[in-house]
């Protein structure tokens, strides 16, 4: 009996692990994976007899396990440090940094996006002065000196200016540097903006920001970006800043799916999963900044992704009104129903994580 | 429901076991039946009853042949025929009607039917069953519960091992579970969990990133070859591990199916360490029936090549699988036609049979012919691919370590670092801590959505 005690403690602590999964109550989301959970499906006949039932259970099972973040955590730490892997579910840590292995360049979804690009510039640009600025995501300066795969970002960049030789190309790549990025998110952190936000006011030929206008803000409110979850890993979160300004607090934003008008930093969405979307409150189809202060009259409109919602605010300065047009949550045939294209300037700004994956580009 | 997922671990298992442990002996067969049709059933529900009917069928004709001298050859044949029937059904229908449509241009449609899981292990052990009956190798079950649970149990029931009627005719109807027997068992069951989730489905990784990689080269080609070699065996062992564990939580006894294959230095002797038990089956049932090696030169060689046909169609119902058992029958002829090979260097020998087994694999993992083309002009470096290259070398880095596991893994080092360690004083600290971690380590990669059936699930 006493060689049966080492088995007797695993069959309890298994025991406890179980009783734990069969009476813990369910829960609706995972806050680090940002996602609902899995709930008990319901027991019907047509759904047992299809295994329709069993496959929800399964789902069930893996997502209201008790402990399951702890769980996962393990699984990376011994993924990473017991097994040496130098990846976990394509996610790398390096310099205190969790990026995605953006691997590997995805040639067909990037002539995708440009195919998009284009029909939007065929169908309302062709009097607008164009401009195309591409945001390197941060394994463009990480995954190599880490050992990591990337992409091909040099071959990226010349498809890019290639496919569309209608617009000016401004270069943000000696503009940023990794610690531009945030540690656990796929953003760059806006209080980093200035230099690269001046590259493309040069190009646009407007007033570039100067950090004396801006007073920097800090959220009390812990930050967990994307990768924070995704990793896995015990990571410190981060504190999201944005730069304040009295010509931004005087801005209103109008929001056309709504049909309500807020401000440039919406911060009801302290409250929201993803702190990030403080920055014109997220994922938007189509917004307009008026600008009352604007030093000219003149109008932008800016075709982007969410690298844009936090770069745009440091856009704002010299336009009377900017448009953002997120062609991921509206069809461009629809913009004319909306937009008034009328010779204003245009940017076009896109990461290279939607250059690569651009399946949801409409 | 597989052995290596949370609803089999923390839900199925600790339930019947309760139930198991709480009942009174005579209803124990009864438990083990209805929780091996739930098993069975959570999987297939549309086609439990093609496993009532087996175990109606058999059990009939177990009884029939035992009861009727004369007719007990007529008896035998139905159950023979009748579930070879059902499983050319169910398995090689499709094969056989598209080789037709490919060799004659016709368009004979193909049936479609889903392949139940595990059909040709539990077939094999109901045919054992009524061939052992016939020749009075052992009594007929009379207890149709009893003969339910057999054919039924969840432990082996769809991926082995192929666990004879003979071998546990007399634990069915006595048996108990001891302490020490839940200890043991226990024990095998969370080796065999870990040799599956952690080595056997990280493996299957390095699989998919090869399939999907964009700068293929001969190391990855290579790469990808060792790893599936290690994945098959920690897959099909870990489950066999798990399956013989979970017997002996419950007082089986089964018989084991894995002996350090790669430590083989002739294929014989490989198929005499890899899937024991249907080695036995094909060698008892088909081999000596025919006549074994006791006959003329010639027909023994016609006996290797249906052996070994078969082995590779019981594998799969494809091209690649039939090249792949023809493959170890000229192996197996040659080793006996060429003496020298005897008297190489153990090293040599070592080194043979592993490159033969590995490129083996290659076939047997193969989707089609072409791909397997495919895989083997990567091997040897055709179509101008590079020798290596970043992607390849990246991969190499990340998965060093786990290939270092794995080989190790697949000798007796661990094993006799294990025997060793319960001698020393620590031992029972030790195995606590070992067993704990598999246990949570395991748990931690299926929460975290690494499922992954099993690959002898689709024999």
């Amino acid at each position: 009996m006493k060689k049966c005690i080492p088995a007797i403690l695993v069959l309890s602590l298994w025991a406890i692990l179980t009783a734990a999964a069969w009476l813990l109550p369910q829960k609706d989301l995972s806050v680090a994976e940002r996602r609902p959970l899995a709930q008990m499906p319901e027991i019907e006949a047509d759904a047992i007899l299809d295994g329709e039932f069993m496959e929800d259970f399964e789902d069930y099972a893996l997502d209201q396990f008790p402990l399951r973040d702890r769980f996962r955590q393990l699984k990376s730490l011994f993924h990473f440090y017991a097994l040496g892997q130098k990846d976990n579910n394509g996610i790398y840590l390096s310099q205190g940094y969790a990026a995605k292995q953006e691997y590997p360049l995805q040639t067909v979804s990037v002539g995708y996006a440009l195919k998009r690009l284009n029909y939007v510039y065929e169908t309302y640009l062709q009097d607008s002065r164009v401009f195309m600025a591409i945001a390197p995501d941060k394994g463009y300066y990480l995954a190599q000196p880490s050992g990591h795969l990337s992409m091909d970002y040099e071959t990226l960049f010349a498809m890019v200016q290639e496919g569309m030789p209608w617009a000016t190309h401004i270069d943000l790549t000696q503009s940023l540097n990794v610690g531009n990025y945030y540690r656990t998110d796929t953003h760059w952190r806006q209080e980093y903006l200035l230099s690269a936000a001046g590259e493309i006011c040069e190009a646009l030929g407007v007033t570039p920001p100067r950090e004396e206008d801006y007073t920097l803000t800090a959220l009390e409110k812990p930050f967990y970006g994307v990768y924070y979850g995704q990793a896995a890993l015990p990571m410190e979160p981060e504190t999201l800043y944005y730069l304040g300004s009295d010509l931004l607090r005087q801005c209103s934003v109008y929001d056309y799916e709504t049909g309500k008008t807020g401000s440039v930093y919406d911060l009801s969405k302290l409250e929201s999963r993803d702190l990030y979307d403080i920055f014109l409150s997220g994922a938007r189809s189509l917004l307009t900044i008026e600008n009352p202060n604007a030093t000219t009259d003149r109008e932008l409109i800016v075709f982007r992704d969410s690298f844009g919602s936090s770069m745009v605010p440091l856009l704002v300065q010299d336009y009377a009104k900017v448009t953002l047009v997120d062609i991921r949550y509206i069809h461009p045939d629809l913009l004319g129903e909306y937009l008034d294209f009328h010779g204003q300037d245009v940017l076009m700004l896109y990461s290279t994580l939607i250059l690569n994956n651009s399946a949801a580009l409409r | 429901m597989v052995f290596s997922s949370i609803s089999f671990l923390y839900y199925f298992l600790p339930a019947v076991l309760a139930v198991y442990f709480l009942v009174p002996w005579k209803w124990k067969n009864g438990v083990l039946l209805i929780t091996s049709l739930f098993f069975y059933g959570w999987g297939e529900p549309k086609l439990l009853a093609l496993m009532v009917f087996t175990i109606v069928l058999f059990y009939i004709c177990g009884l029939a042949i035992a009861r009727s001298e004369k007719r007990k050859k007529l008896w035998l044949s139905i159950s023979v025929v009748i579930s070879v029937l059902l499983l050319g059904l169910f398995k090689y229908a499709d094969f056989f009607i598209s080789s037709v449509n490919a060799a004659t241009g016709l368009s004979l449609p193909l049936l479609k039917l889903a392949l139940p899981v595990g059909i040709s292990f539990y077939t094999f052990q109901c045919l054992s069953y009524t061939i052992d009956v016939y020749r009075g190798n052992v009594p007929p079950q009379k207890n149709p519960i009893s003969f339910g649970a057999y054919v039924a149990l969840f432990p082996q029931l769809i991926a082995g091992p192929i666990v004879r009627y003979v071998d546990v005719a007399r634990e069915l109807d006595s048996r108990k579970s001891t302490w020490q027997d839940v200890s043991l068992g226990l024990r095998r069951f969370l080796v065999g969990l870990g040799k599956k989730v952690i080595l056997a489905d990280n493996f299957a990784l390095l699989m998919k990133l090869f399939r999907e990689s964009g700068q293929p080269s001969v190391l990855f080609y290579w790469m990808y070859a060792i790893a599936f070699t290690l994945n098959i065996y920690f897959d099909f062992s870990g489950y066999s591990d798990m399956a013989i564990g979970l017997g002996r939580i419950l007082g089986f006894h089964f018989i084991e199916n894995f002996d350090y294959p790669y430590l083989s230095k002739s294929i014989s002797e490989f198929w005499r360490r890899w899937h024991m038990s249907l080695g036995s089956w094909f060698r008892d049932y088909v081999y000596i029936p025919l006549g074994g090696n006791r006959v003329s030169r010639g027909r023994w060689v016609f006996n290797i090549l249906v052996v070994w046909m078969l082995t590779g169609l019981w594998h799969g119902a494809a091209w690649n699988f039939v090249l792949w058992g023809l493959l170890f029958a000229v192996l197996l002829l040659a080793e006996k036609w060429i003496p020298g090979l005897k008297k190489l260097p153990d090293a040599l020998r070592h080194g043979y049979v592993l490159l033969a087994v590995v490129l083996s694999f290659v076939l047997f993992n193969a989707e089609s012919l072409s791909q397997a083309g495919g895989d083997f002009a990567g091997l040897f470096g055709f179509g101008n691919l590079p020798l290596v290259t970043q992607e390849t070398l990246y991969y190499l880095r990340s998965f060093a370590l786990l290939f270092v596991l794995g080989i190790v893994g697949a000798t007796p080092v661990v094993k006799q670092a294990g025997d060793r360690i319960a001698r020393s004083k620590a031992a029972p600290v030790l195995e606590w801590a070992w067993m704990t971690a598999l246990l949570l380590v395991s748990t931690a990669y299926l929460v975290d959505g690494s499922f992954s059936p099993f690959l002898y699930f689709r024999f």
